[in-house]
C-alpha cells in the first residue's frame, strides 16, 4: 500500500509521515506541486494525499492534470480552505474526498481506508442484500430482520444502517456518516450522530440480541459480526 | 367721472338754473325735491340760508362749477361712506349742490380687495407649486440618504451617498456622511481583518498541538495507559478551533454578499428542512418535545443546499436548546421562505437585535453549551441568499421568521 502525500508544510509533512508509517503504509513525500504531479503521474500509488495551496503548481491543477492524463487514483484533498464552494470545488474537479485542517487523525484514517478499500474492491459489488450476522437488509424492498423479526426503521436509519453494513468491518467517523446519509458538507460538530447511532442501536439489538455496531472511542462507529 | 357725467350735470344746472328763473321760489322749491329724490345718479340739493332742501342735510363747502371737488358724504340706505364729486352754482337766493357718485371709494375699495385677493391666491400658489418642487427635490435627495443609511444597514458597507453639482447642504451633508462611511468601512474591514488574521494565524500551530496530543493519545492507547486527561484537552481544543474555523467562515460568508458569484443551484426548501428536521428528531424525541410540519408543497430558491441547511438546522437546534422540554416546535412553509415557531420562554426585545451580534450569549443561556456564532453565522447565511430574519413573539414563545426577496 503506497501513499503520495502532496504538502508543503514541513510539520504536517513530517506528521502524516509518521501517522502512515504506523499503520503500515509507505510513503512517499513530495513538497510541492510539481514534484507531486511527476511522482503521480510516474508512480503506481493507492492514494494520493494533496494539499490544495501549494508551491509552484496549486492543488487543483495537479488534480485536473492527473484526471485528464486518465489517472484514476483516488485522491484526498487536505485544505485549510474550509468554505464550503472551495470544498465542492475539489470534489467536483475529482477528487474522491475532502478533509479540511486541522483534521483529526482518526478521521484521516478512516477516510484513508475507506478510499483504499471502495477503489480495490472494484466498486460496489451488485448485490440486492446486506447481510452482516443475522443482521439482513433487503435492499430492493427496503426491509430489515435481525433473525426472523422485522425492524422498522426510518428513510435515515436505514441509509445509516446501510451504509455501516457496507462498509462492515471498517471503522467509519461521525462525519463520514452524516455525510453519506444527509448529503451535505459540513460538520454538525455535535453529538447528535450519537443520539442517532443510539437510536438505530435500540432497534437493531433488541432482547439482549448481541451487539452488531461497536463505538470505537474517540473515532466514529463500527460494524461487527460478533459483539 | 367722465365726460358724460360731467354734460349731465351742467344739464341739470342748466335746467334748474332756467327754473329758477321761470318759477316762484315755492314751485321751484317743490319740484327740486320732487327732482331731487327721484335722482339716482346725482346728488341734488338747493341751500338756502334758511334750509336746506334735497339729499344733502347740510353744505360742504365746494367750488364754483363747473369746476369739481370730492367731499364725503353718509348713505343711509347704503349704511356706508361715499366719495362725491360735486359743485356748487349760486342760484337765486340760494345756493344749487350738484354732485355725482362716482363711487371711485366703493371701487377703489372693491379694486383692492379682489386685487389683494388675487395677490393672495398667486402667493399662495406659487408657494405650493415652490414648495412642492422644492420639497419633492428634498425629499429625492433625503430618499438617497435613506436609500444608503438602509444598504449600510443590511451590511453593504461599500454604499456611499450620491453627490451633485450643486455644492449645497446636502452636497456637504453628503459628502460628509460618505467620509464618515469611509472610515467606518476601513475600521470595520481592519476589525474583521484583525480577528480573522489572529484566528487563521493561531489554527497553525493549534492544528500541530493537535497533532501531538493526537499521537500522545495513539500512543498511551498502544500502551493501554488512561487517555482522559488528554481527550478532554482534545475536545477543548477542538471547541477552539471550531470556534475559530466558524469566525473565518462567518467573515467569508459576510464578504461574499459583495460578490454573489457562488455556484448557487436551484434548491427545495423543503427538501432541506426535511432533512434538518431528520437530523434533530432524535434530540427533540429524548426532550419529548414536539416538530409539527406544515410543508405543504415545495419552495424552489436559488442558494447553496448545504449553507440552507446549516441555517436550518441551527435554527431548529436553538428551539430544542431553548424552548426547554415538551415544547412545541412548528415549521411552516411560506410562499417566499419560512417560520420556525416555539412556545418556550422567547426572547425580550432588548435582546432581539443583539443576538445576532458575533459571542453575544444572552445572560439566562449562558449554561447552555454554545460559542454565540449560531445566529450570525444563520443571519450571514439568510442575507447571502437575499433574504431576511426576523425574530418576533408568538406568545408564549419566539418565532423565527425567513423571508426571501425573490
Amino acid at each position: 500500500m503506497r501513499i503520495l502525500v502532496i504538502e508543503d508544510n514541513l510539520t504536517t509533512r513530517q506528521y502524516l509521515q509518521k501517522a502512515l508509517k504506523e499503520q503500515g503504509y509507505e510513503i512517499d513525500l513530495a513538497e510541492n506541486g510539481q514534484d507531486g504531479l511527476f511522482l503521480a503521474l510516474e508512480g503506481d500509488y493507492q492514494l494520493i494525499l494533496l494539499d490544495r495551496m501549494l508551491p509552484k503548481l496549486d492543488g487543483l491543477t495537479v488534480l485536473t492534470t492527473l484526471r485528464n492524463a486518465g489517472k484514476q487514483t483516488p485522491v484526498l484533498i487536505l485544505s485549510a480552505l474550509d468554505s464550503v464552494s472551495e470544498r465542492v470545488k475539489g470534489l467536483r474537479e475529482g477528487s474522491d474526498d475532502y478533509l479540511i485542517k486541522p483534521f483529526a487523525l482518526s478521521e484521516l484514517l478512516v477516510r484513508i481506508e475507506i478510499l483504499i478499500q471502495r477503489k480495490g474492491s472494484n466498486s460496489d459489488k451488485q448485490t440486492n442484500v446486506l447481510q452482516v450476522a443475522d443482521l439482513k437488509m433487503e435492499l430492493l424492498s427496503r426491509k430489515v430482520f435481525r433473525g426472523k423479526n422485522e425492524v422498522i426503521l426510518q428513510p435515515k436509519e436505514f441509509k445509516l444502517l446501510r451504509y455501516l453494513m457496507e462498509h462492515s468491518g471498517q471503522v467509519v467517523s461521525r462525519s463520514l456518516l452524516f455525510e453519506a446519509v444527509w448529503d451535505y458538507q459540513f460538520d454538525p460538530q455535535t453529538n447528535v450522530i450519537d443520539v442517532h447511532m443510539a437510536r438505530l442501536r435500540k432497534k437493531v439489538e433488541f432482547d439482549g440480541l448481541p451487539s452488531l455496531l461497536e463505538t470505537v472511542r474517540g473515532v466514529g462507529y463500527r460494524m461487527v459480526e460478533q459483539g | 367721472m367722465n365726460r358724460q357725467q360731467q354734460l349731465q350735470m351742467a344739464n341739470i344746472i342748466a335746467q334748474q338754473t332756467l327754473l329758477a328763473e321761470q318759477l316762484t321760489t315755492t314751485q321751484f322749491v317743490e319740484q327740486f325735491e320732487l327732482q331731487a329724490h327721484s335722482s339716482r345718479q346725482y346728488i341734488l340739493s338747493y341751500q338756502t340760508e334758511q334750509q336746506s332742501i334735497g339729499r344733502l342735510s347740510e353744505a360742504p363747502t365746494l367750488p364754483q362749477c363747473p369746476s369739481l371737488s370730492r367731499f364725503p358724504i353718509w348713505l343711509d340706505q347704503y349704511d356706508e361712506i361715499r366719495l362725491v364729486s360735486g359743485c356748487a352754482q349760486p342760484l337765486g337766493s340760494g345756493t344749487l349742490i350738484v354732485a355725482v357718485d362716482d363711487e371711485s371709494l366703493y371701487e377703489l375699495k372693491a379694486q383692492f380687495i379682489s386685487a389683494s385677493a388675487i395677490a393672495l391666491c398667486l402667493a399662495i400658489l406659487l408657494g405650493l407649486i415652490t414648495g412642492l418642487i422644492f420639497s419633492v427635490r428634498v425629499l429625492k435627495r433625503i430618499n438617497g440618504f435613506n436609500q444608503v443609511a438602509l444598504q449600510v444597514e443590511a451590511g453593504h458597507l461599500s454604499a456611499r451617498v450620491a453627490i451633485s453639482e450643486q455644492n449645497d447642504e446636502y452636497d456637504h451633508m453628503a459628502s460628509h456622511i460618505n467620509t464618515m462611511l469611509s472610515q467606518l468601512q476601513h475600521s470595520f474591514e481592519t476589525i474583521a481583518g484583525i480577528t480573522d488574521a489572529i484566528a487563521h494565524d493561531l489554527r497553525t500551530p493549534l492544528s500541530h498541538l493537535r497533532q501531538q496530543i493526537e499521537s500522545e493519545i495513539l500512543d498511551k492507547q498502544l500502551e493501554n495507559l488512561p487517555t482522559e486527561q488528554l481527550e478532554s484537552m482534545l475536545q477543548k481544543l477542538d471547541e477552539i478551533l471550531f470556534t475559530f474555523s466558524s469566525m473565518l467562515e462567518l467573515t467569508r460568508l459576510q464578504q461574499q454578499r459583495e460578490d454573489n458569484s457562488q455556484n448557487f443551484t436551484n434548491v427545495n426548501l423543503q427538501q432541506v428542512i426535511i432533512d434538518a428536521v431528520d437530523l434533530i428528531e432524535p434530540i427533540t424525541e429524548n426532550k419529548h418535545q414536539f416538530i409539527a410540519l406544515q410543508l405543504p408543497s415545495p419552495l424552489f430558491i436559488q442558494g447553496d443546499a448545504t449553507l440552507l441547511f446549516r441555517a436550518v438546522y441551527n435554527l431548529l437546534e436553538n428551539a430544542s436548546k431553548y424552548a426547554g422540554d415538551n415544547a412545541q416546535i412548528e415549521v411552516r412553509l411560506t410562499p417566499n421562505g419560512f417560520t420556525i415557531k416555539d412556545n418556550g420562554p422567547g426572547i425580550c426585545d432588548s435582546e432581539k437585535e443583539k443576538v445576532f451580534q458575533r459571542l453575544y450569549r444572552i445572560e439566562k443561556s449562558r449554561g447552555v453549551a454554545g460559542f454565540g456564532l449560531g445566529l450570525t453565522l444563520v443571519k450571514a447565511i439568510i442575507q447571502l441568499h437575499n433574504g431576511t430574519i426576523e425574530l418576533l413573539d408568538n406568545n408564549p414563545g419566539l418565532t423565527v421568521q425567513i423571508t426571501f426577496a425573490n
